[in-house]
């Protein structure tokens, strides 16, 4: 059954999440929704399955219910979020590349969250050329994080994703008596649409009940003609839940749109930063503090600290 | 029937008022806390408040009090709900399945057990017994290696995540089980601090084979022996079933508990694999000396055949109370193959040509009498039967292998001697549980990033010197193109 089933999130996880993070739940979902994005990106340029990358962004969003998303800058967490599930699946990425691939989509001249000009922007290769240095503790910070977040999921890593459930029951409904790759295709854009929700579809819901959705809205968009009777039982869904998650799934783009307009200086001037997030929360004249767990911790062990603790570890050694 | 969508419904909807009857106290306590959230935030945005209910919804799966909120989520901008079709009143036509979930939250720390004694640190690890303090249950702690040498930067060990995974998902009387993972102390405390090792907590099986087999004066008996084997076969099927493979089966992998149960351990070299097998699978795996020959012989596909041939490794181990095949390099592993299995021919194993290391591989093209297997010499004590599937399971051709399923239903475990039931099975004084253990002398299974062996320009036509002398043959030799 594992192959089919995810961890939920618990009410106490999300009801946490919702009103005890200082962080406003509108600037919550527009980080939310940016990151996510952002590890798609990068999943693009990194050419992985969107199988890794998808298992990226359900993992991301579990651990943002564990740690705060302001506890570290958030396009860390993406990149370490897509280190981790590339490495479990059969595609391990070089922690060089995810840094170069990273340090591109960050800088002024990705095309990545620039909405306001129609125009790509100018390619300037030293606006992305990554340095030595900042390589090593770009590098370093992805690892503390990967220790950080399998620690936060209690090392349980898998996730199970509705795309090849969603394929397996359109195979049972003939494919809606359509073209099979037009219908499928839009079964999988709405479920790639879904990671991105900051409904956290992908955390409340088992993946049989996000591909029916999907199937659901794919066939009311391609016209097809579906079953008179409630199909969705056939594959354990009640119409509460179907319904639920259709107008989730459905209400996605219009959200972003209102995004673009409404939340100017977060999205359409590249990735969100914490700074930016901090910045506009003081504007808001809101305590950039979260509860005693959002100052960031010190990067880097220094180097007594690292020593002490080296020392340690021989001398329990040793007592053992 | 063309009626609004159950969640921009009213009230009035009768079969909703049955089930809010019906489920009135959960409804109360769910309100108790919707007002105690209220007093608590009451400025919260109207947005976070719905989807707190929302999900709060799924997750009790209440059906009651569902409209209202359904109604506040209904987002601003046009597009129809679902519509409703014939069938209006979900829910109470079928029984739907549901899905068990578990959640999440981060690991516990190791200071919740109390070490009680080594039990091993070999190559691959560190395993301790110990003590949960607030249960007082006996678990063995198996600690991860964790290279964090700056020429190793490459994180956690995909190994080790794939083992938690692995036994996460596993649950079966013969597959050792995960309890939960824990780390150093300390880990939680702040950001700053590194978490330095990780253990699994497993539970506590008293022996493995390995130590049992070198110490028992007698060997098993025939009963004895079936019951391990029909014990492995049980495991090893749960997990192709479940499209895992072992791919490090031996005796000292094999752990006995004191009630004659067997169950399999040690997942570092497990993964999921799919139908057909993803491409790019590693050679290096499998201890040398239960490593099958289309392994040997770099085959970069392959798939449950490799773990059948290593239960035919242990098969012949727990016969002979020693490791059947002990070759001490690849190529002598590969040697001794064939002098046992005899030389792989078109008919035998058709498709060995195209393995990349047997391309120059040149057999004598003697009679199979001379060529064949001498499996039934080796053990003359064995039944026809079990012969029969001792064979099988060490074909060289990984296609002619029974699957794990296929060796259950064999006529081996049907014959008398019946397997002895389990809980007749003899005990053996716990060296696990009392003392450290002696040093294995196994070799260990290949490391990750190890060169997989090519097996070079070695000569190795004496392998059938004896059998030539009798016959003659061309011998073989193994060259690299």
């Amino acid at each position: 059954m594992a192959h089919i089933t995810n961890t939920l999130a618990t009410v106490d996880q999300l009801y946490r999440r919702n009103t005890l993070d200082a962080l406003p739940q509108d600037l919550q979902d527009t980080i939310f929704y940016a990151t996510q994005c952002l590890t798609q990106a990068a999943g693009i340029l990194l050419r992985l399955p969107q199988s890794a990358t998808a298992q990226a962004n359900v993992v991301l969003a579990r651990y943002w219910l564990v740690d705060s998303a302001l506890a570290n800058e958030f396009s860390d967490v993406s990149a370490a979020t897509l280190f981790l599930t590339a490495k479990l699946g059969s595609h391990p990425c070089q922690p060089r590349d995810i840094c170069n691939v990273y340090t591109y989509l960050l800088s002024p001249s990705s095309p990545l969250f620039q909405f306001p000009s129609t125009d790509p922007p100018p390619n300037d290769p030293s606006a992305y050329y990554l340095s030595e240095g900042a390589y090593t503790a770009f590098h370093n910070r992805i690892l503390r994080l990967e220790a950080r977040i399998v620690y936060s999921l209690s090392f349980d890593t898998h996730v199970a994703l509705p795309h090849p459930l969603a394929i397996t029951y359109l195979q049972a409904l003939d494919f809606l008596s359509q073209p099979k790759a037009k219908v499928s295709q839009r079964v999988v854009e709405y479920l790639n649409t879904a990671l991105l929700s900051p409904q956290l579809l992908y955390l409340t819901h088992q993946p049989n009940a996000l591909a029916v959705a999907a199937i659901y809205s794919a066939a009311r968009d391609v016209g097809a003609k579906m079953p008179d009777c409630a199909w969705w039982e056939v594959f354990d869904v009640d119409r509460e839940e179907l319904g639920f998650l259709v107008v989730g799934m459905r209400s996605l783009e219009g959200w972003v749109r209102k995004q673009r307009d409404e939340v100017e200086g977060l999205l359409g001037q590249g990735m969100v930063t914490r700074k930016g997030v901090e910045a506009e929360m003081r504007k808001r004249g809101l305590g950039v503090g979260n509860g005693g767990n959002g100052a960031p911790g010190p990067e880097e062990e220094d180097e007594e600290a690292a020593m002490m603790r080296k020392l340690d570890e021989r001398v329990a050694m040793v007592e053992d | 029937m063309a009626s609004k969508s159950r969640w921009a419904d009213t009230e009035e909807d009768a079969a909703l008022e049955a089930k809010i009857k019906r489920e009135k106290e959960e409804k109360k306590r769910l309100k108790a806390e919707k007002a105690r959230k209220a007093a608590e935030k009451a400025q919260a945005e109207e947005a976070a408040r719905q989807r707190t209910l929302q999900a709060q919804q799924h997750e009790e799966d209440l059906d009651a009090d569902r409209p209202s909120k359904r109604r506040k989520l209904t987002p601003e901008h046009d597009h129809d709900p679902l519509k409703p079709t014939s069938q209006s009143q979900g829910g109470d036509s079928g029984k739907l399945l549901r899905f068990e979930a578990g959640s999440w939250g981060p690991a516990r720390s190791v200071e919740n057990y109390d070490k009680l004694n080594d039990i091993e640190e070999g190559a691959y690890g560190w395993v301790a017994r110990a003590k949960e303090i607030q249960t007082g249950k006996v678990v063995a702690l198996k600690r991860l290696k964790l290279d964090d040498s700056p020429s190793n930067r490459v994180g956690l060990p995909e190994t080790g995540l794939r083992e938690i995974q692995i036994l996460k998902d596993c649950s079966h009387r013969n597959i050792v089980s995960l309890h939960e993972v824990v780390v150093n102390d300390g880990a939680s405390d702040s950001r700053s601090r590194k978490i330095e090792s990780i253990f699994l907590v497993l539970e506590f099986v008293e022996h493995d084979l390995k130590s049992i087999l070198e110490d028992m004066s007698e060997p098993f008996l025939a009963s004895e022996v079936k019951t391990l084997l029909r014990q492995l076969g049980e495991g090893v099927a749960y997990l192709h079933d479940n499209w895992i493979l072992h791919r490090d089966l031996k005796t000292s992998n094999l752990l006995l508990n004191n009630r004659g149960q067997l169950k399999i351990a040690d997942f570092g070299m497990a993964r999921y694999v799919g139908d057909p097998a993803p491409p790019k699978l590693t050679q290096l795996v499998v201890t040398l000396w239960y490593r099958s020959p289309e392994l040997l012989l770099g085959a970069k596909t392959y798939g449950n055949a490799v773990d059948m041939w290593s239960i035919g490794c242990i098969f012949g181990e727990l016969l002979a109370r020693e490791p059947l095949l002990q070759g001490k390099n690849e190529v002598d592993e590969l040697t001794q193959i064939f002098e046992l299995c005899g030389i792989p021919t078109d008919e035998s194993w058709p498709s060995f040509r195209r393995l990349p290391n047997a391309r120059s591989l040149r057999v004598p093209k003697g009679s199979s009498a001379a060529t064949g297997s001498v499996i039934r010499a080796r053990f003359p004590l064995l039944t026809a039967a079990g012969t029969a599937l001792l064979n099988g399971l060490l074909s060289l051709d990984p296609d002619k292998r029974p699957s794990a399923r296929e060796m259950l239903r064999h006529e081996y475990f049907v014959q008398d001697p019946k397997p002895k039931h389990e809980a007749m099975f003899p005990t053996f004084p716990s060296k696990a549980g009392q003392e450290r253990r002696r040093r294995r002398e196994t070799p260990n299974a290949p490391g990750r990033g190890q060169k997989a062996a090519e097996l070079g320009s070695v000569d190795f036509s004496g392998i059938f010197a004896g059998r030539e002398r009798e016959e003659k043959g061309g011998g073989f030799t193994l060259r690299m193109l």
